[in-house]
């Protein structure tokens, strides 16, 4: 969406535009980019994920045995960092909060998968892009970790009509967790940072008293 | 934790803090004019009775339909998971927040047009996105999807598939198997309709 504003200068008026947000759904940018931006996003993705350290999996299955919290601690940040800037965005009006894609919510399906995602994550010591950020740099483990998310994708796919119902079902549409809880989004927002930083110091503490391992 | 990180918290605590206790923009911001002007020309902002139908039986969970007609008549017959939204409380703040829901199409519908086009307006002015009327309200809706047109003759693989699409959604929304039967509306019945699967669309996660 453009806001236009009008000056005079001279005889002439000349409008002024401010651009905002996001930039494809408000048709600043075609939406033929999206594929472009995509890739280009994905790269920095899996950058900072190597960066980070993300492609060993035992520097991820580090959370499950106490000894590094690196990955809730990144994403934790993260999710911090998206909310605060997007709510200031928003109140300065150069993002247009209600163009944004919110993926719908399933209920089920994201509590069967989430569970099955969960015990992949703690045995393999990879989630999807972790595995191809080892991947990219040679880990063996990493490799047979994506060729077994590529199998069990093949075939959830074939055998899709069978779990088709279960899939679709517990819609709750484009769900806002504030929303559920019946408070604003900058108040929710508030909790989360409290409750981050609160596990930031909490991962801290609990990293001090484990055992530290080498790898 | 290091002195460096402990700052960076505090520094995000008080950013949060911030958010909460700014002043509350105007709740109502109005559209420019000229862009208003603008998209009352936009033909787009109407959706075809067979989109919104297909849409409906695909349990897309973007869209919102929004019933304008009174009360009675929203409890007699409405189409599947439509909100009843009285014109006059169109601007209330539950309205409001209703409306500015993201990621949502919302498509308003009454018995006819003018009703849905004077609320577009109204929504519209006060900068609410995605809003959209369904073409010939109701009534067209009824004509094309329960009450559809006999093909002719002459007419083309596209029409009939057309056709043979609103013969399927009227056995979706009636249960009736025969065309041009003048039963009214009944509540939805389910039948196996295929479903294509979801586009993929850029999600979280890791």
């Amino acid at each position: 969406m453009r806001h236009g504003y009008f000056a005079k200068i001279g005889f002439k008026h000349i409008k002024l535009e401010i651009m905002i947000g996001p930039i494809i759904s408000s048709g600043i940018v075609s939406p033929a980019w999206d594929n472009i931006f995509a890739v280009i996003l994905g790269m920095g993705f899996g950058f900072a994920l190597e960066s980070s350290g993300f492609s060993s999996s035992r520097k991820i299955i580090g959370t499950f045995f106490g000894y590094d919290f690196v990955v809730v601690k990144v994403f934790f940040t993260a999710a911090i960092v998206a909310s605060v800037g997007l709510l200031y965005l928003s109140y300065f009006g150069l993002v247009d909060f209600s163009l944004l894609y919110i993926q719908p919510t399933f209920l089920t399906s994201a509590i069967v998968g989430g569970i099955i995602m969960g015990i992949g994550f703690a045995m393999g010591g990879f989630c999807p892009g972790t595995s191809l950020a080892a991947c990219a740099v040679g880990r063996i483990d990493g490799m047979v970790f994506f060729g077994g998310m590529f199998i069990g994708v093949f075939l959830f796919s074939e055998s899709f009509p069978l779990f088709e119902n279960m899939y679709y079902s517990g819609s709750q549409g484009a769900k806002m967790i504030n929303t559920a809880f019946g408070i604003s989004p900058e108040l929710f927002t508030f909790f989360l940072v409290l409750a981050a930083v609160g596990m930031f110091f909490g991962a801290a503490w609990v990293q001090k008293k484990v055992k530290k391992v080498e790898y | 934790m290091e002195r460096k990180y402990t700052i960076l918290a505090v520094l995000l605590i008080v950013l949060a803090l911030g958010l909460v206790i700014l002043p509350k923009k105007k709740e109502l911001k109005e559209t420019d004019p000229k862009v208003l002007l603008s998209a009352i020309t936009e033909k787009l902002r109407f959706l075809s009775a067979d989109l919104v139908t297909h849409r409906i039986i695909e349990k897309d969970p973007t869209l919102m339909l929004i019933d304008l007609r009174p009360a009675t008549q929203f409890k007699a017959f409405a189409l599947p998971g439509a909100i009843n939204i009285q014109p006059e409380s169109l601007l209330t703040s539950e309205t409001m927040e209703l409306l500015n829901q993201p990621g949502k199409d919302k498509v308003l519908y009454a018995n006819s047009d003018i009703q849905a086009e004077k609320a577009w307006l109204i929504g519209t002015r006060y900068s609410i996105n995605r809003l959209y009327i369904l073409k010939g309200g109701l009534n067209e809706w009824y004509n094309t999807i329960i009450k559809p047109a006999e093909a002719s003759s002459t007419a083309s693989s596209t029409d009939l598939d057309l056709l043979s699409f609103r013969n399927a959604a009227r056995q979706y929304f009636t249960g009736a198997g025969q065309t041009n039967e003048t039963s009214s509306a009944k509540a939805p019945v389910k039948v196996n309709v295929v479903r294509k699967a979801p586009e993929a669309k850029s999600g979280g996660g890791c």
